[in-house]
């Protein structure tokens, strides 16, 4: 389509809907999510119920910051590529793109086909409230999205610097009739992406959440209600939405695509027990109705689970492992529950962590050359001081994996044969460390350790302190800092304002550059550099590999960058959990809340209650 | 005449009657109160326990981490670990020094700011400072307790004690209306008229003549208080909104919020039995006292 063309479409499209929109905010936009809270009130759909500790704060593509959103965004909306089902590591297929792109050879353009027949779940901002089919132009315009300004958008450090265009078109105002050049729809189900340099990790961020397709109309006709009220090509369709829960129906126009469990990554040695044959060749959704309720209390979640009736998936809380395991490694079920339920172990697709904030000249760069080196020793006392194991037996069942460095164990570039000095205790070595670089507890500086509120985070600082009082740190130095919301303690990360930053991060794709990135120099505060670390080496390996498809060359590179960390004692890294769920026998599924999750609700079945997933003769576990 | 025996107006022989003061009265009454000395008793021993605590004699280890997760009831630790190995029976000790000196702080300053201000406004009753302080206690008294606590917490942000300023603020206004109405009956006593005939300033009268006279008031008040300033600094640290640094039973509570689905309960078990324990005797104390130093029975 000619831009002119583009315009009149897109302004013709505006006015269209402009009536039927005045009608429906009027009483009929809003009739969606008219079913109040939400709760389910036919007795007969067939419905899966989930439950997770915190609510989406919208679920509006552009603000999909966290696994909360993202299991909404992707099951209500549609995505270039997906994760497989089934497949770990993880694998990208193509989801709403046709095929895999045609990539140029120098690896700056891609020409993505689309499926055609797509469409739009029904609502009232269509023309006569039949959804549309989804064209390519809709992915631009949900792309551009992200670069406006109005929207509040979250996820445009994805594309910013990357797409031809695409910052410019948003200095110039986000103007939506403006094209950009490296962003274009060549025919309905064609789009063409120009880089201005190559992105390995380009088609990943496709399968984000961030880059769900909205179409126009919906944007026109709800403004920021889309955040409540999702309209996508998805396989389930929002019906309600509050703090306490969502509800999904499902998408009766949602495209026929029969399951080939192979191409899902399917390894029947591993995953039979969960029963998941029983979907192959069929088309999902495989429920009726989805039900996803937030509470942020793990005992509600559990009892709800247990009760039989309600949530049928819950992550198996720390504290209830050893009741509910008969053995940690490998994951068993106690007689009791494995007659009731299924469960499945995996690793996190991310790690916690803890860095020292190199902006703070106590503990990292200083004016002084002398005063630097000291600090360096300070950290590495730290490190040293810090034991991960107890936290792994404390928080994480003691199933997590403790690594050294950034590389998480999920990666292909993780290194199993490096040296685990880092992440080992060492009292002694921390003393020495600390009397030979003439610490002493008169001239220690205070160390100020922000969580958010709450007894959890009370405990790690507690943890922390009686760790550093054995070498020696008075405790009156070590300060706790507790901010009333999760967001407080974040907007004191990013404005640079603690010593310490203590998080988790989760990753956006399979790939090692998502966690290298967090120590790259121009990513320094406030983007998602915390430490502040300017290292020269490591930037300019970080450059040179981040336009690398991957090789070994690129993995060996990696490596260094993550000796790097290692040998500067950036910070205490880091513990990979492993998470449990568990879910009713009835339940078909394989659960996963990694990289941008969501993808499996809609492989998701449900048999009648009594009825077991589990072909005969497996355990709970597989 | 015999020792100890003295003549009435007919002549007769009768036993002489020592004067005593009110204050020997109710200590009298006091010391014959079993319930009272008992509370008494057990009071001052948690005040040993926390004196111990203040001067570094034992529960020096309550923030070391001194065993393994969830260790069980033994001789080494007699209420067992928490979730990171401290030791819970050094905690509960730890804790019993910060009731007392929330406790302490807070009944005294709210004695004397009630004091004060109820004295003032007792006997300046009708006045425009009698307004004034009568409006403030009924704004004060206005504005639920936690929501109060939660709004200077928020506003004092990092200060260690925002939640005795909390609250100070709201627990002194009963002290003031009890204050305020017994100045009001002695304002027109003799002893104050004369003091006025005397020529005595306003504020001697108050601080030299009447305040005192309010003692047994701000003692029972000052007991009830300590009282209330412990289970609301329980209340408040388990909300978050406590306790800032240190420990307290409040915090183990909370603490053991982490631990219910596994079947520990130590910290709660712990916490609670050493509130109980503090909170009832000083109850017991509390009422002996009150009895002893009310004027009508003392009487």
């Amino acid at each position: 389509m000619q831009p002119w063309h583009r315009r009149l479409f897109f302004l013709r499209s505006i006015g269209g809907v402009s009536l039927a929109c005045a009608v429906a905010l009027a009483g009929g936009c809003g009739s969606g999510v008219a079913e109040g809270p939400g709760r389910p009130t036919l007795p007969g759909p067939k419905t899966f119920h989930h439950s997770f500790e915190q609510a989406p704060a919208s679920l509006d593509p552009v603000q999909a910051t966290n696994i909360y959103a993202n299991h909404v965004v992707v099951n209500a909306y549609d995505t270039l590529f997906a994760y497989k089902y089934l497949a770990r590591p993880y694998q990208l297929k193509p989801n709403l793109a046709e095929d895999w792109p045609e990539i140029s050879p120098d690896l700056l353009t891609y020409r993505i086909r689309l499926k055609r027949g797509v469409r739009f779940q029904d609502d009232p901002c269509f023309p006569g409230g039949r959804g549309r089919e989804l064209v390519a132009e809709d992915f631009v315009y949900s792309l551009k999205r992200q670069f406006d300004p109005q929207n509040r958008p979250q996820g445009g450090w994805f594309w910013q610097g990357r797409i031809v265009g695409i910052d410019a078109w948003k200095s110039a105002g986000s103007d939506y009739a403006q094209d950009i050049p490296g962003l274009r729809a060549l025919d309905s189900h064609t789009l063409e992406i120009r880089l201005t340099r190559p992105y390995p990790q380009l088609l990943d961020t496709f399968a984000q959440g961030y880059s769900a397709v909205v179409p126009h109309e919906a944007v026109a006709c709800y403004g920021r209600e889309l955040g409540t009220h999702p309209v996508g090509s998805g396989p389930f369709k929002v019906v309600a939405y509050d703090t306490a829960r969502v509800v999904f129906e499902r998408h009766p126009g949602y495209r026929q695509e029969p399951v080939d469990l192979a191409a899902e990554g399917y390894d029947p040695v591993k995953q039979r027990y969960t029963g998941v044959e029983r979907i192959a060749g069929r088309s999902p959704p495989f429920v009726d109705r989805l039900i996803i309720d937030f509470a942020n209390d793990d005992a509600s979640r559990w009892n709800s689970f247990t009760k039989g009736d309600e949530v049928q998936l819950s992550a198996l809380p720390p504290e209830r492992a050893e009741a509910v395991l008969a053995s940690l490694n490998p994951v068993r079920l106690q007689p009791e529950y494995a007659e009731k339920y299924q469960a499945y172990s995996g690793p996190e697709a991310g790690f916690v962590f803890e860095v020292f904030n190199f902006d703070f000249p106590d503990f990292g760069y200083h004016p002084d050359p002398a005063r630097e080196r000291r600090n360096k020793a300070l950290r590495c006392a730290i490190i040293k001081a810090f034991d991960w194991e107890a936290r792994n037996a404390s928080w994480y069942f003691g199933l997590a994996t403790v690594f050294p460095g950034v590389i998480v164990p999920v990666v292909p570039e993780f290194d199993p044969a490096l040296s685990r000095a880092s992440v080992t205790r060492d009292v002694d070595g921390a003393r020495r460390l600390l009397r030979d670089n003439g610490w002493t507890a008169a001239n220690l500086p205070v160390l100020v350790y922000g969580q958010s509120a709450g007894v959890k985070q009370r405990m790690f600082y507690e943890q922390f302190r009686a760790e550093l009082k054995q070498i020696g740190w008075p405790p009156e130095k070590v300060v706790l800092k507790q901010f009333a919301t999760f967001g407080d303690l974040s907007r004191a990360w990013k404005e640079s304002r603690l010593p310490i930053v203590a998080k988790g991060w989760g990753l956006d794709y399979p790939d090692a550059e998502n966690t290298l990135q967090l120590f790259y120099g121009p990513n320094g505060s406030p983007g998602s550099n915390d430490a502040n670390w300017h290292n020269v080496e490591f930037d300019r390996l970080y450059e040179q590999a981040a336009v690398m498809l991957p090789s070994p060359e690129r993995t060996a590179l990696y490596r260094r960058m993550n000796q790097l960390v290692i040998d500067d004692c950036v910070g205490m890294t880091g513990l990979a959990r492993n998470r449990i769920y568990l879910w009713h026998r009835n339940v078909v599924a394989m659960p996963d809340r990694e990289i941008v999750g969501g993808f499996w609700l809609k492989y998701v079945d449900v048999l009648p209650p009594g009825q077991s997933a589990r072909p005969e003769g497996l355990g709970a576990t597989g | 005449m015999t020792a100890g025996m003295a003549r009435n107006g007919d002549g007769v022989a009768v036993p002489a009657t020592r004067r005593t003061s009110l204050w020997q009265t109710a200590l009298a009454k006091f010391a014959r109160d079993r319930a009272g000395l008992v509370g008494l008793t057990v009071v001052a021993l948690y005040l040993l326990v926390a004196i111990g605590v203040w001067f570094g004699w034992w529960a020096t280890e309550w923030a070391d981490i001194t065993g393994a997760k969830w260790a069980p009831v033994s001789a080494q630790h007699w209420f067992g670990t928490n979730i990171i190995g401290q030791d819970i029976f050094q905690r509960g000790l730890y804790s019993t020094a910060t009731a007392f000196e929330v406790g302490l702080v807070v009944a005294v300053l709210v004695v004397v700011l009630g004091g004060l201000l109820g004295a003032t406004s007792g006997f300046l009753a009708g006045s425009w400072v009698d307004e004034i302080v009568l409006w403030t206690m009924g704004v004060v008294d206005a504005v639920p307790f936690y929501l109060m606590v939660a709004a200077i917490a928020f506003a004092l942000a990092d200060y260690p004690y925002a939640m005795h300023v909390a609250m100070i603020s709201t627990f002194w206004t009963t002290t003031g209306r009890f204050v305020r109405g017994e100045v009001i009956k002695l304002r027109g006593l003799e002893f104050v008229e004369a003091a006025r005939a005397l020529g005595v300033g306003q504020a001697a009268i108050v601080l030299r003549h009447v305040l005192p006279n309010t003692l047994h008031i701000l003692l029972v008040q000052m007991t009830l208080c300590f009282v209330d300033a412990i289970k609301a600094e329980v209340v408040l640290s388990f909300l978050g909104l406590g306790v800032k640094d240190g420990m307290s039973w409040g915090l183990m509570i909370s603490e053991s919020t982490l631990e219910f689905l596994a079947g520990h309960f130590n910290n709660l078990v712990a916490a609670s039995l050493l509130m109980f324990g503090l909170v009832y005797a000083f109850n017991m104390f509390a009422d002996a006292l009150q009895d002893a130093l009310d004027p009508k029975r003392v009487a």
